[in-house]
């Protein structure tokens, strides 16, 4: 249907009248006196069993959407690997300009709070955090976080 | 009363709240889905207009309905979440006319804020995902898979915490959202995410756009192939998708709905607060749009829903007035107008005050509400029963039988009517003036009383004396034939249709006569054992003018009898009891269904279902209609077959669901009737009263009959003088003509006839009427009406100042005698041991009617009660005064007359925020909150100490479901006296959506043997989309949801009547009481509306 405002039949009825044409219709209404009675309809009597088929009985995820969306993302690194691979890259290719002062920073601060120690900490780090600190020690990033740890620990010594 | 309480639904929910139109019922029907509140309506669109299909109760408060198409499936699939957090997918089943649930669930979570501006429910144009919005910050999603199937919901945050709207758009590869919002700078923008479903997340979306208009309230998904979204504002409405912004100003208008004309998107209707009419059109080149137009095409109610049907009809659907099926005409009328109203359909709400009077004086009552809002207030009359609009009246003594007759009979019209009296019989007939003449039929006996009168065959017309049976040509007026009675017998009673005639002799002689063409022949005698007091061939097998089957009514045994014809074998005898003879007997078929009803002389009816081809007789039903002796005659309206039973409380019977039901008549005592349906009076029946006969047209068959008295301004109190014969109501207007938007408040009087306004008192600027009252007070017997108001200042939080005005009605005129002044608004008036009883914001305070020295009257503050947040509902009974405050639920002060002090007694502890009390009896209390409960408390009088006894105990709760405005004592049925439904007291109320309810107290033996009913319907009758029927009725609200106790869920016990037999049985079994007696009560219960 191309609803283009057709050229008016009677000119003296502007407005409206111009978008009023070409209404959509199917053949219903066509008589011209619809004749209807709301409200004198047969009431709906359910005899019949209403509990919906197996498995479309709907329950809401209860996980806490934090600990969700950390999840999805430990699953989510393997399929993507490449992906964040890409997206590392660009980062990296933007802060190498230096202006990412603060980032660097936190960086610091977290390989420094890792350097002094614990394994545990490690464990606690995001994979993405574990690669750019293997990147800026100039290691592989490849592979799974357990090997990731691995090689980072190997780097401390 | 007692704490045993039926609610029961008299008046459906009427306001439409949301509607769709869709492929529901099967491929090819296109349906129009309303939303009424707690119902769902289905109507079938066809060329003849709308057509109604089914009623749907849903147990739960509809927020939210869409139509959708999986893909994969031919026809649409119906989404419904509720405000208590269920959701359903509900598919027709055109095979097995059912509604099937495809899927339901739990939506709520254990924390978080519910929205403010109301739940959210969305579908994915591409069918990936259900949205939903319940609490602020997050949104839920449940993800559909390839088949259609839904999968696990999960919340995702949401950052905007000031949703107010979103829709997902069209065309976008991955599901997206526009999400309307209000930052915390009171600055509205929308954004765009997209769902990543494996993610569970949102990702950002393609587009944003900050700084709106300040009043954008509502989004509009524009279908491919524009897609984007159209942002409704006050102002401004603005085109917005990823690569275009087209805006255009408008006038200043809240836009309430949207209807979407094409199916490319390229028209919307718009309906705004005022119920204009507007046609949004998106110009474009091709598939680039390149601007917005706005038309005002008309006026309608105020729309909460627009849909377009097909062919330029639109359904608006109206919160605030009734709704409408209007056309877009392409040419304007005189006054502009493109818009032309085809169609109304009665809503009543919001109900914001009722009262209940008897204005006809009848003893029966009427409720009259003041319905609607802003430009769509109204009042609304609301009766039981059937009204008969009287078109002529002729003054005429002792009118002992009437019948019409036609001059041939393939005329459609009536001409003749035959009235007998005890000693001569009248002919009337319509002259060429279409007055109602005295006119001569020669062949008819005129000296004596006519028996019975019918047209016959072959063009002839059949009168029967006490004598004879005498058949006349209609044409040439003239004897054809004559059958006399045997000598020494004379003729008792008649009956006849177009070619059989039945006569009884003294002595129980009967016998059966053929008519042919000038020719009555005497087919068969038989001889009864007794006298015979009443017959009837009224044909209702497959033959119109012949009947197989003879109703016979006899003395002496009391029985109702069946005889086949022409043989006159007895086939089937069924004693009546007791010792009241049958007066009248009707052979009839409603709806398909066969009936012999029997009317007795003491006003009761028995009805049976009769069994055409065996004449045998079944499911024997009692009622009670009157307490004078009913005669019984058929009638048709608008082509279906009703049955009118004359008596002292004439009654129309007529079947509806394949169930009989008794509509009484607005008319004192009627003698006789019989339709005559002339050409000046198409469609009408003639009916004897007391001295007079005048014709008239009867209303629509419906169980409740509503008349509108259209104001044009919002009424909000309304209360009733018996005396002046008087309403007073208090109104506002708003006015939108001039350049700024303002208020204007009256008192009004009203003639309680016409409905006419009698006088008017304007309220000064700012002022609201909050209550009125029709009272007297000690040592003055005028009567006066007594208005509180509030000065309503935009600056304060609550009124500080306000005046009760005391009004006496003279000469039809407002009389203002007295007026004081108030700290604050009076919230409620009343009437309380001859003096008057306000409460002021937290104040309850006793007013004394003194008299000055001058012989003026003035009010006298007397004695006063604080304590209240806001004292908003009183009622009072004695020396008790029930309080229902703003948010402390109920308590009960006492006035003590000694010391000339109000006292509390006892208070209710739960938070309830209420919205009506009243008084049931002494010791219990009832009340409506804002969570849509009902709840009753008790007073503890025998409490050990004193603490026990200053609680009010809650005694019983339930969930209506309903906002309740108002209660009043009162019933809208005729109480008699002999039934035992008469006994019952009942209550109704009035909620925003337009319901009118009945909450009756039954005794306690009454109340268990339904709740066992209740338990067992349960099992049965199962919700729509597996909806839980306990649940739905369990009180609940922020703080708690427990079980309902005292209360019975009327409509659910009810429908035991419409279940199918087998289903009665398996019920009657499972509770050991008999299906006849399980109707028999339930039947009772239905005539307490």
């Amino acid at each position: 249907m191309d609803p283009k405002p057709p050229s008016p039949s009677s000119p003296t009825h502007g407005g409206a009248a111009t978008f009023l044409s070409n209404l959509p219709s199917r053949g219903l209404f066509s008589t011209t006196t619809p004749s209807s009675t709301l409200g004198c309809t047969r009431v709906y009597i359910c005899d019949h069993d209403t509990s919906p088929p197996q498995n479309q009985l709907i329950k809401t995820d209860q996980m806490n959407i934090l600990i969700r969306s950390l999840l999805i993302k430990k699953h989510g690194c393997h399929v993507d690997t490449n992906n964040t691979r890409k997206r590392c890259h660009v980062d990296t290719t933007k802060s190498t300009s230096g202006s990412s002062d603060a980032k660097s920073a936190i960086k610091r601060v977290a390989t420094g709070s890792v350097g002094s120690g614990s394994v545990d900490c490690l464990l606690g780090l995001t994979v993405e955090r574990l690669r750019m600190m293997l990147r800026e020690k100039g290691l592989s990033v490849k592979g799974k976080k357990d090997e990731l740890i691995a090689r980072l620990r190997t780097s401390y010594g | 009363m007692s704490i045993w309480n039926y609610v029961v639904t008299a008046h459906k929910p009427t306001n439409v709240t949301h509607s769709a139109v869709g492929n529901f019922t099967g491929p090819q029907e296109l349906n129009l889905i309303l939303a009424k509140c707690t119902r769902i309506e289905i109507h079938n669109l066809t060329p003849q207009g709308l057509q109604p299909m089914l009623d749907l109760p849903i147990y739960g408060r509809i927020a939210t309905l869409e139509l959708f198409r999986p893909h994969g499936e031919t026809q649409d699939l119906l989404f419904i979440a509720t405000e208590r957090y269920k959701f359903c997918v509900l598919q027709w089943d055109p095979d097995a006319s059912e509604v099937i649930t495809r899927a339901m669930g739990d939506v709520s979570d254990r924390i978080g804020r519910p929205t403010d501006n109301g739940q959210i429910g969305i579908i994915d144009p591409d069918c990936r995902l259900i949205g939903l919005h319940l609490y602020d910050g997050l949104f839920k999603v449940i993800p559909f898979d390839n088949k259609g199937q839904l999968k696990e919901a999960f919340n995702i945050r949401l950052e905007e915490l000031q949703v107010l709207d979103i829709k997902f758009l069209y065309g976008c590869p991955k599901p997206t959202i526009a999400v309307l919002y209000q930052d915390n700078k009171d600055v509205r923008h929308i954004k765009t995410y997209e769902v990543a479903l494996k993610d569970k997340d949102f990702t950002e979306g393609p587009w944003s756009q900050n700084n709106l208009d300040n009043g954008a309230d509502l989004l509009i998904p524009v279908p491919p192939p524009f897609c984007g979204v159209l942002i409704i504002g006050e102002e401004t409405i603005v085109y917005c998708s990823a690569s275009a912004f087209k805006a255009i100003p408008i006038k200043p208008a809240i836009t309430k709905a949207y209807g979407k004309v094409d199916a490319d998107g390229s028209r919307y209707l718009l309906g705004d607060q005022n119920g204009l009419l507007h046609l949004l059109v998106i110009i474009h080149e091709k598939e680039r749009v390149t601007g917005l137009k706005i038309e005002l095409l008309g006026e309608t109610s105020i729309a909460s829903t627009i849909s377009y049907l097909d062919n330029a009809v639109v359904f608006v659907g109206s919160s605030y007035g009734d709704s409408q099926l209007v056309k877009l005409n392409l040419h304007p009328d005189p006054k502009g107008s493109y818009v032309e109203v085809l169609d109304r359909y009665v809503n009543l709400g919001p109900i914001v005050d009722f009262c209940v009077v008897d204005l006809e004086r009848q003893g029966q009552g009427q409720v009259v509400t003041c319905s609607g809002a802003y430009k769509d207030g109204s009042l609304r009359i609301v009766r039981n029963g059937i009204g008969i609009n009287e078109q002529a009246a002729v003054e005429l003594q002792g009118i002992k039988g009437m019948w019409s007759l036609k001059s041939a009979t393939n005329d459609p019209y009536d001409t003749f009517l035959v009235v007998s009296f005890i000693s001569e019989t009248r002919v009337l007939a319509m002259n060429i003036e279409d007055e109602l003449e005295e006119t001569e039929l020669d062949g008819f006996c005129s000296e004596v009383e006519t028996l019975f009168c019918h047209d016959a065959v072959h063009n002839q017309l059949v009168q029967v004396t006490s004598n004879s049976v005498r058949l006349v040509s209609a044409t040439s007026r003239e004897l054809r034939h004559e059958w006399f009675a045997p000598s020494g017998y004379s003729v008792n009673v008649a009956t006849a249709n177009a070619t059989q005639v039945l006569v009884a002799t003294g002595g129980g002689h009967l016998v059966y006569l053929e008519i042919g063409d000038g020719a009555l022949t005497e087919i068969k005698h038989a001889q009864l054992e007794h006298d015979i007091s009443c017959l009837d061939v009224n044909p209702v097998g497959d033959k119109p003018t012949y009947s197989n089957l003879a109703a016979v009514g006899m003395w002496t045994d009391i029985s109702v009898r069946i005889y086949s014809l022409p043989d006159l074998n007895l086939i089937t005898k069924e004693h009546i009891g007791g010792e009241i003879i049958p007066r009248s007997v009707l052979l009839c078929r409603l709806e398909g269904i066969s009936y012999l009803l029997c009317a007795l002389g003491d006003g009761h009816l028995l009805n049976f279902v009769l069994n055409m081809s065996t004449g045998e007789l079944a499911d024997r039903k009692k009622v009670s209609l009157g307490t004078q002796p009913i005669t019984l005659r058929t009638f048709s309206s608008k082509n279906a077959t009703h049955v009118f039973a004359a008596s002292d409380r004439p009654t129309v019977i007529y079947s509806s669901n394949k169930k009989l039901l008794y509509s009484n008549v607005n008319l004192k005592e009627v003698s006789h009737m019989c339709p005559f349906n002339s050409a000046a009076f198409p469609d009408s029946l003639a009916i004897a009263k007391e001295g007079e006969l005048s014709i008239g047209t009867i209303d629509d068959i419906q169980k409740l009959h509503i008349r509108s008295i259209p104001l044009g301004e919002h009424a909000r109190r309304i209360c009733h003088q018996e005396q002046t014969r008087t309403f007073a109501i208090c109104s506002l207007r708003y006015n939108q003509s001039s350049a700024e938007d303002y208020e204007m408040h009256f008192i009004r009087l009203l003639d309680d006839q016409t409905f006419e306004f009698l006088s008017t008192y304007p309220l000064d600027q700012y002022e609201y009427g909050c209550s009125i009252l029709s009272c007297s007070f000690t040592d003055d017997s005028n009567l006066y009406y007594c208005v509180g108001t509030a000065y309503v200042v935009p600056e304060e939080n609550e009124p500080t100042k306000g005046r009760i005005l005391v009004f006496v009605v003279e000469d039809g005129k407002l009389q203002l005698l007295a007026e004081k002044e108030t700290k604050g608004a009076v919230y409620s008036l009343n009437a309380f041991n001859g003096k008057l009883l306000a409460a002021i914001n937290q104040k309850i305070q006793l007013y004394k009617w003194m008299l000055r020295d001058d012989g003026t009257r003035e009010l006298q503050s007397e004695c006063g009660h604080h304590g209240h947040i806001l004292a908003l509902y009183v009622q009072t009974r004695g020396d008790f005064i029930v309080v229902g405050d703003l948010m402390k639920s109920i308590s009960l002060l006492i006035y003590k007359h000694e010391e000339g002090a109000i006292e509390e007694r006892a208070r209710d502890y739960n938070a309830n925020w209420m919205s009506a009390v009243e008084i049931l009896d002494d010791d219990i209390y009832l009340g409506a909150e804002n969570n849509f409960n009902l709840f009753t408390v008790r007073k503890n009088s025998e409490g050990a100490t004193d603490e026990e006894r200053s609680r009010l105990e809650v005694v019983g709760e339930y969930h209506l479901g309903e906002f309740v405005n108002r209660f009043r004592h009162g019933s809208l049925v005729m109480r008699l006296p002999d039934s035992d439904v008469g006994q019952i007291p009942t209550v109704i109320f009035g909620t925003i959506n337009g319901v009118i309810g009945v909450i009756a107290s039954i005794p306690q033996e009454q109340y268990v043997f339904l709740e066992k009913l209740q338990a067992t319907l349960r099992k049965v009758i199962k919700g729509i989309g597996g909806l839980s029927h306990e649940q739905w009725r369990s009180f609940y609200n922020e703080k708690k949801t427990v079980d309902s106790k005292s209360f019975l869920d009327g409509d659910l016990i009810e429908s035991f009547l419409d279940l199918s037999r087998n289903r009665m049985e398996e019920i009657s079994k499972s509770m050991s009481v008999p299906v006849e007696e399980l109707m028999k009560r339930v039947e009772e219960m239905t005539r307490l509306h």
